[in-house]
């Protein structure tokens, strides 16, 4: 666990006195400030029309009512929309993790000709700006054919490095005694990777997964362009280009729109909070 | 806790050593190391290295949905320096630049030392501040689209209540509408940078902090002459990938405002989203991706030059 509690604080002084006081002031502040918007979102999802407007505003419903919802999944066929974001997401984790443990066995653990160069060349792509692939994939989706399909939404994302990043640092700090024990008794490299490393490498693996699904869940820019069909079309498009578009006047429907996607992402968190944090403070990078 | 492999050299063979090995054996070795790579290498160069490279020439080309490109030279780049459209768009993605780059590192640090303080209930803080990095930027933009209205929206009624009138319309007036495109940026986003700071934060020795108190130093002085030091590592990672994530700013943009208010908000994402896929001149949109990509690059280069780290 990469972050982690601490018993001995920095500051050893536990007593409550004025700062300690002002401390508390602002974290409450903080946590209303950044809670509040989820609160506010899910009340007025289901507020009744009548309430949705009501000044000032009311932070629960005198008659809370689940209307929004059903007008929502009636008028937009959200749960295909799930359904295509669940397919593309497991789809990019799946090829993801196959391909980054065996990637990052070598990177970590062979002496082979060219490997700080396939490093640098990997790592480098961090500071790449994903603006400047999207025509050129956009161009050779089209060409073979594969605009619309899961495949052109999903397989581009897996290439991302942030998992070779990762599993290749975490390998290399597995004990190189473990393997060459293994290795004296004849196992092969695909064995060792799938008796050793794996096993010992769960936590990295289930961190690159979720952090992988939830970037693939929440994609925006390159689903936006790829798919233009409700076959294929996953939640933050529909979101983002049906529900959303500059319809004022009914917030209700709209905020029922975001929670239905946000509430699911939100329970998924608090049950694996850990690996999300994991993820960042092991890499530095946010996905 | 703290990073657990840190002390592992990246670049080096970590706890390997080197082996005699005979010619064959060396050969061998390589194709076995490539073999297991190969799967990974094959998406990698497919769908980013060679993207990257055809986009690059892209940008010297004159190139529709349909057809083959024709070579143009410098002229989509000559073109675009040319064009209002996306002059404005680089000064307003700067403008975003500023305000949202600079609030995400500097509030994400005092985040992270809020949070790493001992106060109890600081678990379910950091959880809160962490809850939107799960939440997609489309359900972030219609959230804060109502958070933002002008007259039944939460922000201007709580302003109000402080004395704030009359109401701002966040996303409707030009001078308003990139600020608070960067509000709702920074509340998506910053908890990131918390994350990374407080990982830092809790690398830092103890012994350190023992010995300033030792030579008498205060909290400040142990802020100053402590902490934002040994964080300068931190930084140099933090600094580039914000401004870089910055410069890019495309989801927020496109659900809240589509560029608007009389184009206070057209960033460069939104030049390139519009170039290339509204109008399908896929030529000049890779120019304008490769001017983005040189204007990251460039300063990332600066920055960590200037930190020294390179």
């Amino acid at each position: 666990m990469a972050v982690s509690w601490r018993k001995d604080s920095v500051y050893r002084d536990g007593s409550l006195n004025y700062g300690r006081l002002a401390l508390y002031a602002i974290m409450i502040f903080v946590a209303i400030v950044w809670g509040a918007p989820f609160i506010w979102m899910f009340v007025t999802s289901i507020k009744p029309d009548t309430e949705v407007f009501s000044y000032p505003p009311t932070w629960w419903p005198n008659e809370p009512t689940l209307e929004f919802y059903t007008r929502l999944f009636d008028s937009f066929p959200m749960l295909q929309w799930f359904r295509n974001s669940l397919i593309v997401a497991t789809i990019t984790t799946v090829l993801t993790l196959a391909t980054n443990i065996l990637a990052a066995y070598p990177l970590a653990r062979m002496r082979f000709r060219g490997r700080k160069i396939v490093l640098l060349i990997i790592l480098s792509t961090f500071l790449l700006p994903g603006e400047i692939l999207l025509v050129p994939l956009f161009l050779g989706m089209i060409k073979f054919k594969l605009a619309n399909t899961y495949f052109s939404i999903a397989v581009p994302a897996a290439a991302n490095a942030f998992g070779v990043f990762l599993m290749t640092q975490f390998f290399l700090s597995i004990p190189v005694e473990l393997e060459e024990a293994a290795r004296l008794d004849g196992c092969s490299r695909l064995g060792l990777l799938w008796r050793i490393f794996i096993p010992l490498s769960k936590p990295v693996i289930a961190t690159v997964a979720i952090f992988t699904f939830v970037r693939s869940w929440n994609d925006f820019f390159w689903p936006l362009i790829i798919s233009n069909t409700d076959a294929t079309r996953t939640v933050p498009v529909g979101l983002a280009v049906f529900v959303g578009r500059g319809l004022s006047m009914r917030f209700g429907v709209i905020m029922a729109s975001a929670a239905a996607a946000t509430i699911p992402a939100v329970i998924f968190f608090l049950l694996l909070q850990r690996y999300f944090v994991r993820g960042i403070s092991t890499t530095g990078l946010q996905g | 806790m703290g990073r657990p492999y840190s002390n592992i050299p990246f670049w080096g063979w970590g706890t390997m050593t080197k082996r005699k090995t005979s010619p064959w054996n060396s050969i061998k070795n390589d194709l076995i190391a490539y073999a297991f790579m190969a799967p990974y290498l094959v998406l990698f160069i497919v769908f980013l290295l060679l993207p990257a490279v055809v986009g690059v020439y892209a940008s010297f080309t004159k190139w529709g949905i349909i057809g083959e490109p024709k070579w143009r030279g410098l002229k989509n780049y000559t073109k675009l320096l040319d064009s209002e459209l996306f002059i404005e768009s680089l000064q307003n993605t700067l403008y975003f630049v500023v305000l949202a780059a600079i609030p995400l590192i500097v509030l994400g640090f005092l985040l992270a030392l809020l949070v790493n303080q001992k106060l109890r209930g600081r678990n379910i803080a950091r959880a809160i501040v962490f809850l939107p990095h799960v939440v997609s930027v489309a359900a972030v933009g219609i959230i804060f689209q109502w958070i933002l209205e002008r007259s039944s929206g939460l922000l201007n009624y709580y302003l109000g209540v402080l004395g704030v009138n009359p109401p701002i319309n966040w996303l409707g007036d030009p001078d308003s509408a990139m600020p608070a495109i960067a509000i709702t940026t920074i509340w998506w986003t910053v908890n990131g940078n918390m994350i990374i700071y407080l990982a830092g934060l809790q690398d830092i020795p103890e012994d350190l902090y023992e010995a300033a108190k030792i030579d008498g130093a205060g909290r400040w002085q142990e802020l100053r002459y402590v902490t934002i030091p040994m964080l300068m590592p931190v930084n140099a990672f933090v600094i580039p990938l914000t401004v870089i994530a910055c410069w890019r700013v495309f989801g927020q943009v496109f659900v809240m405002t589509r560029g608007g208010p009389q184009g206070s908000t057209f960033t460069v994402a939104q030049f390139i989203y519009e170039t290339a896929f509204v109008n399908f001149n896929m030529g000049l949109a890779s120019a304008a991706g490769v001017i983005l990509m040189v204007i990251t690059l460039s300063f990332t280069i600066v920055q960590l030059r200037a930190m020294k780290v390179i």
